[in-house]
């Protein structure tokens, strides 16, 4: 009756009851149903003022204030909605996360649970995609956003929410694997969220560094949530940034599963985390290598015109920019948004790189050269101190003797203005929203009572 | 006829060695009891054994071969004491993710139900269930599990004299259907009554290990003849 059992590779069964319990777990976490009673609220606040702008530039006091890009939902109305969710993400889930993974400590399940063979990695993956499919439940707020907009007559533009949603979904990713980490790590869940909000709160301050330091700073602020986030905000999807989300999503969760197993002594569990931390920054700095990227926006906001893609796309010679300007220089902003980010899609081998004394540039604008944008082109230079698109194109066209491509007006993004206003949303999101979360938070209590 | 053989287990908390050389073997079929008192190290071996704590030497032997910690899962089923996992979720479901996850038995799931007197108790959360239910409810899922080695901290504690008899004899039962259990033990009234052998655990070091009889004569031979024949003089003469 009692026999010595091999211990096999892998077994359906006993995965599936894990994903059983860590579900009944999640449904009976507080912090998951407060998480989903606030998300409603969050987007509501997010959405209705959205509407309300977008209602105003787009006429509703009787003067259109704006044309083409202005009249983009995706900028409008979804970046603004969506970010809800991305404080949601920083503010709410973590403690979910945190509540799934120590709660097995405290409770001494984990003590249990770690006498099946079953591997630490399987475990905390179980508990990930039942964090995962939580925020899935989060994320029907904003979907509720969507479909009051198409009732309002609203243009959806289908890549545009699919990517806005698959950037919250990986930072959602993130936020999880960096919560199992830190609760895995700390012996108690008021230490674990402490570490996370540490972390979230140090990627605010790499953003600030990045923007007043500019060179390495920048490009390692490039990868933080916050401006992973923007990118999908913006209908940008980059293939760097993903695989470097889910590097770092595999690596936080494998470091969960390091610290999970009790058994293994402290110093073998630090010194396979430094390897996994080695390990997981030679993948981020492999992945940044990647390059390609796809623009779902609409209004192709982050691509030139087709026209002037292909005339770059015939441009072989390698191209250098030095750009002598501050990094909280506003024309440098204005340069990188509107004409490189754009750029480098197109010819990925461009190297760009800025020259200043200061972080604000404010006392060099007397210098010679400030301002200064020089290209070179296969060993030809020209100076330009223009920061538009149109600018940079131009001076690119001539040092490459490409003859620029006319402009059609077909191409040219007219928008959707509504001058709708956000009739029922108010009720939704204050009042349904909140009333069905908590009536399903009491029959599910109820159910398990 | 040695089932588990555990040999010169060390385990150290920065200075302080809470295990020291720790040797003792579990037979097969038999209920062996880890005696001492608290502080003693009894979790700490338990806790080694199972592979839930690192150990810093030594080894668990099975039919001579050392079981890596995670091999031991596959003879060894340990039960903590003073836990309450789950806490939001009801017994019944506890016992079925018992047999569910670690492939356990679901032909003994109503016999452990009755023997263990959970049927009032079967839709109450585990947070809310007093120390006893807790106990009670935690034993009969111990028993749910497939292993041949059980491990049980403290069985007895938060438990009244008639479940803790009850108890002993559902414990019995299990070894009268082929299971072993090793159950640590502070109270030597109640290891007197269910253990068949014993290990006399005291600061970390095992001072001796065999049935009644053979301890007694144990303490004999080291010159500590205990006044009376019982557990409790033998303990005392040896530590």
């Amino acid at each position: 009756m009692f026999a010595r059992r091999p211990v096999p590779f892998f077994r359906p069964v006993p995965f599936v009851w894990l994903l059983e319990k860590e579900w009944r777990e999640l449904l009976s976490s507080r912090a998951w149903w407060v998480m989903l009673l606030l998300i409603g609220p969050l987007v509501g606040v997010s959405f209705i003022g959205a509407v309300r702008t977008y209602a105003e530039v787009s006429g509703a006091n009787g003067v259109a204030t704006g044309a083409g890009e202005a009249f983009s939902p995706l900028v409008g109305v979804w970046a603004p909605t969506f970010s809800a969710c991305e404080l949601a993400a920083a503010f709410l889930l973590p403690f979910v996360g945190i509540r799934l993974v120590s709660g097995d400590k405290q409770s001494g399940a984990l003590k249990i649970e770690l006498q099946h063979s079953m591997s630490a990695l399987a475990r905390i993956a179980a508990k990930a995609l039942v964090l995962l499919a939580g925020w899935s439940f989060a994320s029907a707020a904003p979907l509720v956003a969507i479909v009051l907009w198409k009732a309002y007559g609203g243009s959806a533009y289908a890549p545009e929410l699919v990517t806005i949603a698959f950037g919250h979904l990986l930072n959602a990713g993130l936020t999880i694997a960096l919560a199992a980490a830190t609760a895995s790590l700390t012996d108690h869940p008021s230490t674990a969220a402490i570490l996370t909000l540490s972390v979230t709160v140090g990627t605010w301050i790499l953003n600030f560094i990045a923007a007043v330091q500019g060179g390495v700073w920048e490009r390692a602020a490039g990868y933080t949530p916050t401006a992973m986030v923007a990118e999908f905000q913006h209908g940008l999807i980059r293939l760097d940034v993903v695989l470097i989300a889910i590097a770092l999503i595999v690596a936080g969760l494998a470091l969960a599963s390091l610290w999970m197993r009790l058994g293994v002594p402290v110093r073998r569990r630090t010194c396979e985390s430094l390897a996994l931390a080695a390990g997981t920054i030679a993948a981020i700095i492999a992945c940044s290598f990647a390059t390609p990227s796809w623009d779902t926006s609409e209004n192709r906001m982050n691509s030139f015109s087709d026209a002037d893609e292909t005339a770059l796309a015939s441009i072989r010679a390698p191209l250098h920019i030095e750009a002598h300007l501050a990094p909280e220089d506003p024309r440098r902003v204005d340069l990188e948004r509107r004409a490189l980010s754009k750029l480098r899609r197109v010819l990925p081998k461009t190297q760009v790189q800025y020259v200043s004394a200061t972080s604000i540039g404010l006392f060099e604008q007397s210098a010679p050269h400030y301002g200064e944008i020089w290209y070179d082109l296969g060993g030809r230079r020209e100076m330009s101190r223009l920061t538009t698109a149109e600018g940079v194109l131009e001076t690119i066209y001539a040092l490459a003797d490409v003859k620029p491509p006319v402009e059609s007006d077909e191409e040219i993004f007219r928008g959707h203005p509504l001058a709708a206003q956000p009739k029922g949303a108010a009720a939704v999101f204050y009042g349904i929203w909140p009333a069905l979360i908590v009536a399903a938070g009491f029959l599910v209590r109820r159910r398990h009572a | 006829m040695v089932v588990v053989r555990v040999s010169h287990l060390t385990k150290r908390y920065g200075h302080l060695t809470a295990l020291s050389d720790v040797s003792f073997s579990i037979r097969p079929g038999e209920v062996l009891g880890v005696i001492g008192p608290n502080g003693s190290g009894k979790t700490t071996l338990f806790e080694c054994l199972a592979g839930v704590l690192p150990d810093d030497g030594g080894a668990v032997l099975d039919d001579g071969r050392a079981l890596a910690t995670n091999e031991r899962s596959s003879v060894l089923f340990y039960l903590p004491d003073a836990i309450a996992p789950w806490p939001a979720q009801p017994v019944r479901w506890a016992l079925d993710y018992t047999v569910g996850f670690f492939g356990g038995r679901l032909d003994a799931l109503d016999d452990v139900i009755a023997r263990f007197d959970l049927a009032s108790i079967l839709d109450s959360p585990i947070g809310t269930l007093s120390k006893g239910q807790r106990k009670r409810a935690l034993l009969a899922m111990s028993l749910l599990t497939p292993q041949p080695v059980l491990l049980a901290d403290e069985p007895f504690d938060g438990l009244d004299l008639r479940q803790t008899r009850e108890v002993a004899e559902a414990l019995r039962a299990q070894v009268a259907g082929g299971r072993t259990l090793v159950l640590s033990i502070h109270q030597i009234v109640d290891a007197a009554r269910i253990c068949d052998r014993f290990v006399l655990l005291s600061g970390g070091c095992v001072r001796g290990e065999g049935t009644l009889a053979e301890l007694s004569a144990m303490a004999t031979a080291r010159g500590a003849a205990p006044r009376e024949q019982n557990l409790e003089e033998v303990f005392l003469a040896l530590t």
